[in-house]
């Protein structure tokens, strides 16, 4: 026997009764800011930014950080050149770094650089193997900005804020 | 440039690194010696998977890159290059090459070298070859050969074959791997005008001005000269001059930029007479007895765009305004009357990545070639495109992409048999292939 809900469903082209489309759409709604959410903890916690041991900023803002990942700026404010390391293209952390610092994706930005390279304008910061291939690369460099899953405990190099 | 303007046909070195790495000590322990050293294998990475908890603040350190500062290293050219294979099939009227029995005249080569010789100084040069309809027949030349001086983010000198900045995509005009669509909006970038528009020879300045909460501008000025070849109808063409700025505002609102462009240019050339017309025009007291079978023309253009961007995560949205203001004199002015024209060109443009493999996209163009005058078939050319790129893996990529065309402004009646753009077919389609390989 149809009950009056489901008598109402029958004449709904969707197949899905209004009180259950509810249940449906509220459903997608809460999972939806599950995921945001989810995704906003993840990239808030997956990187941390350090640079080598004499660059004397403790804190950078985030629009310079994104300058000088895509080389519109060169120096740091004390006169030295800015030296920016990726990771690999593949990699987590750079994913969460590109999305929130450069606020575009991964694919987006290499898009950027095949405009600089064949135009002439500029070639991309170097990629490195991981974490530990970051940190030797700012030890190496003078000026190196880079970005790590993990607060780094190597000598040269120090973790800076992001505002 | 004349036909398209006036809308006639006249004329890191890998470096070994150990095995063993040391395990770095604490931040509160950096003063103090080095912890005991641990042994990792070569090839150890440290993987992230997404939502996983950090992994232990201590890192060992794998192979890397080094810096290239030395000297030997710094004379290593990075190494860029492309090569595209296209096809063109239109439903009626040929377009850019034979079209309408298909065609595979759509190849682009190219390969660029750069060298950051030091912090401020970068070399690089761009060797390009092209194929499309009657353009570029595989000749080689200078894309771009330059040097650049970068005195201060803000200020900074090139000097030699620059590409011009035009508008947001000229400078990418002809590469496929940083764009969507096969095919720019052919209003403001048109393929045929790529000599003209695309590089210049002489200066450059440029840089980047940070405005704080505001965003930042950046700006470029160039000036110098184009050399363009000779064709049927005009020789001896010298650029006495061309020149042109660029100011691009980054707003606050990541991604979105808005700026303009102006630039002025004129092309001197000749275009002879044949004997029969000069005898007649001398018979006629137009010209002198003596006077050569050559007319001199000058051809000042003056062009400006208006553009806006929006480009953050995947998506890209972007639109453009421009006009071209052309004129046309020659010394002969009771045969060739002055001719002055201005066209209009727009067009609006979406993109987005759905997949990092995937990216469908749309553009609607526009093109009057006579502001004054768009009446007939030939007045305008309305472009509605879509378009989908396939991204294969890093290196390669296949786009396929389909036009439906109103208007035959923008057609070339040489490579329509000689028919009248006004005479061809009115509503038409265009469909385009295309695969490029780059590194």
């Amino acid at each position: 026997m149809l009950r009056a809900g489901e008598t109402a469903c029958l004449a709904n082209a969707t197949g899905i009764c209004p009180i259950r489309r509810r249940h449906v759409v509220l459903a997608a709604l809460v999972s939806l800011c599950l995921v945001i959410a989810s995704d906003l903890r993840a990239a808030e916690a997956s990187f941390v930014l350090i640079v080598h041991v004499s660059t004397p900023e403790r804190e950078l803002d985030r629009a310079f950080v994104a300058d000088a990942f895509l080389k519109k700026r060169t120096r740091w404010p004390d006169g030295q050149v800015v030296r920016p390391v990726d990771q690999r293209r593949d990699s987590a952390v750079r994913r969460h770094f590109t999305a929130d610092v450069l606020k575009r994706s991964v694919e987006a930005v290499r898009n950027y650089w095949q405009q600089r390279i064949f135009s002439g304008r500029d070639v991309p910061p170097p990629e490195v193997e991981g974490d530990a291939g970051v940190i030797r690369y700012v030890q190496e460099n003078p000026g190196a900005i880079g970005y790590v899953m993990a607060a780094p405990t190597a000598p040269g190099v120090r973790a800076v804020g992001l505002k | 440039m004349l036909g398209v303007v006036l809308g006639a046909p006249i004329a890191q070195a890998q470096e070994p690194a150990p095995a063993r790495a040391e395990v770095a000590p604490a931040p509160e322990q950096q003063s103090q010696p080095a912890a005991t050293p641990q042994t990792l294998p070569p090839d150890h990475v440290v993987h992230v998977a997404e939502g996983t908890p950090a992994p232990p603040a201590s890192t060992a350190i794998p192979p890397t890159t080094p810096a290239r500062h030395g000297f030997l290293e710094a004379l290593v050219p990075e190494i860029h290059g492309f090569v595209s294979q296209g096809f063109l099939w239109s439903t009626d009227n040929n377009y850019l090459a034979h079209s309408e029995r298909g065609t595979f005249e759509f190849t682009e080569v190219g390969i660029n070298f750069t060298n950051q010789l030091t912090d401020r100084l970068r070399v690089g040069m761009q060797l390009f070859m092209r194929d499309l309809g009657p353009i570029g027949n595989y000749k080689p030349q200078f894309d771009w050969a330059y040097l650049d001086y970068r005195f201060f983010d803000w200020f900074g000198i090139r000097a030699g074959r620059t590409k011009i900045p035009f508008g947001l995509y000229n400078e990418v005009n002809d590469i496929d791997a940083a764009r969507v669509p096969v095919l720019l909006p052919q209003s403001v970038y048109p393929t045929g005008n790529r000599d003209m528009l695309l590089a210049q020879t002489g200066g450059e300045v440029y840089g980047d001005i940070p405005l704080g909460p505001v965003g930042s501008v950046e700006y470029r000025a160039y000036g110098g000269t184009i050399y363009m070849d000779e064709t049927d109808v005009a020789t001896n063409i010298e650029v006495p001059f061309v020149v042109g700025g660029r100011v691009m505002w980054q707003t606050p609102l990541d991604g979105l930029r808005l700026g303009g462009t102006l630039q002025s240019v004129r092309m001197d050339f000749d275009t002879e007479l044949d004997p029969a017309t000069l005898a007649a025009l001398v018979a006629a007291g137009v010209v002198p007895p003596d006077s050569d079978n050559f007319v001199h023309f000058q051809f000042p253009v003056t062009l400006w765009v208006a553009s806006v961007e929006y480009a953050a995560h995947d998506l890209l949205l972007a639109a453009e305004y421009s006009q071209w203001d052309a004129s046309l004199s020659a010394d002969l002015p009771e045969i060739f009357a002055p001719y002055h024209v201005t066209n209009e060109r727009f067009y609006v443009m979406a993109s987005f990545r759905a997949a990092s493999w995937f990216s469908p996209g749309a553009y609607y163009s526009y093109l009057a070639p006579d502001l004054a005058d768009r009446s007939g078939v030939d007045g305008e050319l309305h472009d509605v495109a879509v378009t989908a790129r396939y991204d294969i893996n890093d290196h390669w990529l296949v786009k396929l992409e389909g036009h439906y065309m109103h208007g035959t402004a923008d057609l070339n009646p040489d490579l329509n048999d000689g028919v009248p753009a006004a005479a061809l077919a009115p509503d038409w389609g265009l469909f385009l292939i295309k695969t490029t390989a780059y590194f």
